[in-house]
């Protein structure tokens, strides 16, 4: 199987979760992801992304960290409490000014790995696939 | 009649400092009328149950009743002498007693409270209907003691979040008491939405303003209620007729739910009682750089998508 080929399974099982308050994004970002033949759900604020997350498994969750009312921290918070952090690939997708320490140590936590907004679409595919198959 | 006699009479006749302190004194466990006799005792000094009896027109047998009760409580004593006379101990100390009576009479309901539970257990139910409605119940709650004991019920067993909305003078009525304390020691996610101007001392003081948001709806009603985990509410009722506080509190899924839904509502187009006219502006939140970013993003995915339908346009145009 060539690379491509292999890319494009890949890319085809997954299933991608984006938790994200910017309807702007959500709407854009999933029809990108669909055009490249990816399965994608949306919740554009933190508790419906956080039962989405709990009742289904996505190989990926592109987690947004400033949301109103229930932000990012706060899904983290709760799947950690409940011991569903380090089992889920969850992506911090975030615009927010955040330090380098705060997000080593949201991976400590469990959260699988960060991408700061904005990013070059190709890249951003390319880690979501990365962060599936790892 | 004398300048004395006079200034006795007027005591309780006038709205003056005292009238306002009988009135307090009744949250200590005390009738009004033994209040009026504990505070006149307490400014006029040594006297005779048949002297108070004619200075506050209680009539005696009563006047014998109340200085009895009184010094069970522990705040007046008697002057042993033909007749009896009677005196009061000072201000601070007596409230000091009765504060401490009160707390006395608390320890031994918590301590009768499981010997109660245990006999109320032997005793078996007689009702065969195990398919009692569980939700749906409204109870309603009449003045500020009741409805403090079911707010603090509440906050204490909740386990999910605290939902309050409401005035600066509608939670007013609990200062002096452990309501904001309670609500800033909950473990539960607390969010209050206040008519906050910032220019008074608020109840919510000690709480992190990252909790509170200010009401921007100038013209809302006077509603307020507190939501604890959706699934049980207190609404207060206002009533401008009644000067006691009327609530009713509900497990009612419709009720919880509809408040639920309207608060969210709120709290969505809300700003947090420290931000800037800017930052409201732009969003809570959500600084300048992150608006940026985030616009950033979507202009780079929109590109992507433009080229890409404009591909899919030209391919659908060669085709045909």
């Amino acid at each position: 199987m060539s690379n491509s080929n292999k890319q494009k399974a890949d890319v085809k099982s997954l299933k991608i979760l984006i938790v994200d308050d910017n309807e702007q994004i959500t709407k854009m970002l999933s029809t990108f992801l669909e055009l490249k033949d990816q399965e994608c759900t949306v919740a554009n604020d933190g508790k419906e992304g956080l039962d989405i997350i709990k009742e289904n498994r996505h190989d990926v969750v592109l987690l947004d960290l400033a949301m109103p009312e229930f932000d990012g921290y706060a899904v983290i918070k709760d799947l950690e409490e409940n011991n569903m952090l380090k089992d889920r690939k969850i992506i911090v997708f975030t615009a927010s000014t955040i330090t380098q320490d705060e997000l080593d140590g949201l991976v400590d936590r469990g959260v699988h790995s960060y991408i700061l907004k904005p990013i070059d679409i190709d890249v951003l595919l390319s880690k979501i696939i990365k962060a599936a198959n790892s | 009649m004398t300048v004395t006699e006079t200034i006795e009479e007027d005591m309780f006749q006038s709205d003056n400092p005292i009238t306002e302190l009988n009135r307090m004194l009744v949250r200590y466990d005390m009738t009004r009328n033994q209040s009026k006799v504990y505070l006149f005792l307490s400014k006029v000094g040594i006297k005779t149950a048949s002297e108070v009896s004619k200075a506050l027109k209680i009539p005696r047998t009563e006047t014998y009743h109340l200085l009895s009760t009184l010094q069970q409580k522990g705040i007046i004593f008697s002057i042993f002498g033909k007749p009896t006379k009677f005196n009061s101990v000072g201000m601070e100390e007596s409230l000091e007693i009765l504060v401490n009576n009160e707390k006395n009479r608390i320890s031994e309901l918590e301590m009768g409270k499981d010997s109660l539970i245990k006999l109320w257990k032997i005793i078996p139910k007689y009702s065969g209907n195990d398919n009692e409605e569980q939700n749906n119940k409204f109870q309603s709650l009449q003045g500020r003691n009741s409805i403090l004991v079911k707010l603090e019920q509440m906050i204490k067993e909740s386990k999910e979040n605290i939902l309050v909305l409401g005035t600066e003078i509608d939670f007013k009525r609990f200062y002096f008491t452990e309501f904001a304390e309670l609500l800033n020691k909950t473990k539960s996610d607390l969010k209050i939405l206040l008519d906050h101007s910032g220019d008074m001392p608020s109840i919510f003081e000690d709480i992190p303003p990252k909790k509170i948001k200010k009401i921007d709806d100038k013209n809302r009603e006077d509603f307020c209620f507190i939501i604890k985990d959706d699934s049980e509410v207190i609404f207060f009722i206002s009533n401008k007729q009644v000067n006691d506080m009327l609530a009713v509190w509900t497990d009612s899924k419709t009720f919880v739910t509809t408040l639920r839904s309207l608060f969210s509502l709120m709290w969505k187009k809300s700003h947090y009682v420290q931000e800037t006219s800017a930052e409201s502006l732009l969003g809570s939140e959500i600084t300048y750089e992150h608006r940026l970013r985030e616009i950033e993003q979507e202009k780079i995915i929109l590109n992507y998508l433009k080229e890409n339908f404009q591909l899919l346009d030209s391919n659908v145009g060669v085709k045909k």
